[in-house]
């Protein structure tokens, strides 16, 4: 058996195996993780692109930095213009290159009297980055406590966050996400002087505090909804800093009111009836069931770093997907059956060839697609007809060569017009390839969507037409082809 | 033996005038710019309301905004596009609320996008289309020699700007995913380019072969007809199942596709083949042969 000896056959076995194993998982029950997902275009839901602030953040780490300057190295600055600003007259000893480098500054210019530090743009980055990577987890449990399980949430570019739930909006969600959830709490203070007047626009409930936070939110540690007299509240507790300081602050103001803001706004003022050890609260106001449960929800998950904004926002209803993966997937159908008969009208045996390799093509296709976890869009189902094409390009290459080479009466005609052809086609292929490589690693939303199967096919196309398409042409007799006519 | 070579000047002005053609299509009428490079809200629903029934309904909404309504052929279905404006977030929302208050109206596509994340997307898309151009470019420098890298880009910057006249001229939204049409474009011309290039080298640098570069352009355009006509084929008959068949959202951009893959079977043969020539390859061969 001399057809067992070549390495083709082997290899095509074991491609047509794996293939198997890889696409099988999909027809499976339960819950995979190697398998296609399907994008929100193809089975419906919503998607949210989130922003942080980048500006904001920006002055945050400023403070920080320089608030790090003077606890650590005893150095007083102040902020201007986005930069640091240090007087000659600091002793700047403790700043050698180091520390400049650990603190991710870098000299801007430097006057008779003063030093102008900017923060790196490399070090701003990736703390932007570590920033955004922190709150993509805090976004993931607040959406996770509503109940929301099928999820997918990633980090895009620096400072944004796509989150993709499938299925029903579930008006909720929004209205979760989009608050930074800043609790903090304030004391009543009456005198003028570094304090704020905070109002609460519904009760029209009044209170002046002192500016600065006596307490935040950051000490929470679990939140809840609970009823007190039929009414919705939030009951929290704090962890065991924050009920130490929470104890402090309640027994020496006992009689006095305080704040509870959230993001700016005054939620509500109680006064302290007497000293609160057990580090837990309750925050009444005017709640719903549900305003109460998302409160509860994004408390504790703790605050986000910045304000957060929805750039872009989409609905795709149910019925438009799956009508739309029908008719993609009979076009696709269509096409590939109208492919194949005019291939085989037109190559005869060798048009069967084509067919059969077209079909482990797109097995091969799927089973990497499978494999790679890879999340199949409307555009992407594009990008797999072009593979056809590509594919059906390669089969033509071929047998065009192969045809000429008969013609001219070459001594090894299917071999040498396969090799000549080949070379063709891994040129034009490759071309493509890099393309599609770029435009994956630089595009957004469709266009990686399209790039990702149009990568994962020519590779297919690539190696299938090498490996299948070549054995098919070795083992028929070359009468039996169709192409020496 | 079909001279294709000789064809070329002639076709250096058809191609001139489709540029002059496309600049002014550009100039006058503009991009149908989507909502992906624009910003602003983007509806598609499906109703029994017709286009004037549709349009006095959203008026009545008193929505203080520009809005266009577009019905998307041979369906029942329409894409209202709303201009930009303050808390985009709240009004969808309220907007939304308020058209599902007809009951003949079904919503099946919501979305909006700042401006701002507009204006980045386009940068986005612009590096995307560069830097695998010049991938591209770099390749085919690589693998053939530079008059062969120059006449492909060519032609390939020629085929999609075209084509971008052709979007504009036909109202197709310029969009997402026709970048990613208009880079499929760019991959199908220069997949055909190389085709031909390869067959061009192969046998202008063939050791016996004394013809004249003219006579070797001709031949290899010829050996490879077959192969053209049959993969353009082949590929339009699949992107016409697409056009009938695929979900209405989807059907321009086979359009579009279509149209690059004729303008890009003509470049290849004629604006590549020609501009390697024109960029005298054949002092290239003679220096080689010496």
């Amino acid at each position: 058996m001399s057809v067992l000896k070549r390495w083709r056959v082997w290899v095509s076995l074991f491609m047509l195996s794996f293939c198997f194993y890889a696409i099988k998982p999909n027809f499976s029950e339960n819950q995979v993780s190697q398998k296609i997902n399907f994008g929100l275009d193809i089975q419906g839901g919503y998607s949210y692109l989130l922003e942080l602030n980048q500006g904001e953040y920006k002055e945050n780490l400023l403070t920080k930095t320089s608030q790090i300057l003077e606890s650590a190295y005893n150095i007083n600055s102040s902020i201007n213009n986005g930069n640091i600003v240090i007087p000659t007259n600091q002793n700047l000893d403790a700043l050698d290159n180091i520390t400049i480098q650990s603190l991710g500054i870098e000299l801007l210019d430097n006057t008779s009297d003063e030093y102008i530090y900017s923060i790196s743009e490399q070090s701003f980055n990736q703390s932007l980055s570590d920033m955004t990577l922190n709150a993509v987890e805090i976004v993931r449990s607040r959406v996770d406590y509503l109940g929301n399980k099928e999820l997918s949430i990633q980090k895009v570019g620096l400072n944004k966050i796509l989150l993709e739930i499938p299925g029903n909006l579930d008006s909720n969600v929004k209205d979760v996400i989009s608050k930074t959830a800043k609790l903090t709490l304030h004391l009543e203070k009456k005198t003028f002087a570094n304090t704020t007047l905070f109002t609460n626009e519904s009760t029209g409930e009044e209170v002046r505090v002192q500016e600065i936070a006596n307490l935040t939110g950051d000490y929470i540690q679990d939140a809840s909804l609970q009823f007190s007299q039929n009414e919705p509240v939030v009951s929290f507790s704090f962890n065991k800093e924050g009920s130490e300081l929470f104890a402090k602050m309640t027994s020496e103001n006992v009689g006095k009111r305080f704040a509870i803001v959230l993001d700016g706004a005054l939620i509500t003022a109680p006064v302290i009836r007497e000293a609160i050890t057990g580090g837990s609260g309750q925050i009444s106001g005017n709640f719903t069931n549900e305003t109460a449960n998302n409160l509860a929800i994004i408390l504790k998950s703790g605050s986000l770093p910045t304000q957060i904004s929805i750039i872009q926002e989409k609905q795709v209803g149910p019925t438009l997907g799956q009508a739309g993966v029908k008719k993609g997937v009979y076009a696709s159908l269509i096409a590939l059956i109208v492919i194949t008969l005019f291939m085989i009208a037109y190559y005869r045996v060798s048009g069967l060839f084509t067919a059969l390799t077209i079909v482990t093509c797109l097995a091969l296709l799927f089973a990497l697609m499978s494999l790679l976890n890879t999340t199949l869009t409307l555009p992407g189902v594009i990008g797999i007809v072009l593979t056809i094409g590509m594919c059906v390009d390669a089969n033509v290459l071929v047998f065009e060569r192969i045809r000429e080479n008969f013609q001219s009466k070459i001594d090894n005609p299917k071999n040498d017009g396969f090799n000549a052809a080949y070379i063709t086609i891994l040129d034009s292929n490759l071309t493509t390839l890099f393309a599609a490589v770029f435009l994956f690693a630089f595009g957004f939303g469709p266009i990686r969507g399209f790039s990702i199967s149009l990568i994962i096919g020519i590779l297919s196309s690539l190696i299938v037409t090498y490996v299948l398409l070549k054995l098919f042409l070795e083992i028929t007799p070359s009468k039996y082809i169709g192409l020496n006519r | 033996m079909i001279a294709f070579y000789s064809f070329r000047k002639k076709s250096y002005l058809i191609s001139l005038f489709l540029i002059i053609l496309t600049t002014s299509i550009i100039f006058f009428k503009g991009l149908n710019l989507g909502i992906d490079f624009k910003g602003g809200l983007n509806i598609e629903v499906e109703t029994t309301l017709s286009n004037a029934e549709l349009s006095s309904f959203i008026r009545d909404l008193d929505l203080n905004r520009e809005f266009i309504i577009k019905k998307e052929i041979g369906s029942d279905i329409f894409s209202i596009r709303i201009e930009s404006g303050k808390d985009n977030a709240n009004f969808i929302e309220e907007f939304i609320s308020l058209i599902k208050q007809n009951p003949s109206i079904e919503i099946l596509i919501s979305e909006y996008i700042e401006p701002t994340f507009s204006d980045e997307l386009i940068k986005n898309s612009l590096y995307a289309l560069a830097s695998s151009l010049i991938v591209i470019a770099f390749y085919v420098w690589i693998r053939f020699d530079w008059q062969f890298a120059i006449s492909g880009i060519v032609a390939l910057l020629h085929d999609v700007y075209i084509s971008m006249g052709f979007m504009s001229l036909f109202n197709i939204e310029f969009n997402l995913t026709m970048i990613a049409a208009l880079l499929l474009i760019a991959g199908y011309s220069i997949n055909d380019t190389i085709v031909l290039f390869d067959r061009v080298r192969s046998i202008t640098s063939a050791e016996n072969n004394k013809d004249t570069f003219e006579n070797n352009v001709n031949y290899s355009v010829k050996l490879n007809l077959r192969r053209t006509i049959l993969t353009s084929f082949t590929t339009i008959l699949a992107l016409l199942c697409l056009v009938v068949l695929a979900p209405i959202n989807l059907t321009e951009m086979p359009i579009v596709f279509i149209f690059g893959v004729i303008i890009g079977t003509y470049s290849s043969i004629f604006i590549a083949l020609g501009l390697v020539g024109d960029l005298n390859y054949e002092a290239v061969l003679k220096a080689r042969d010496s």
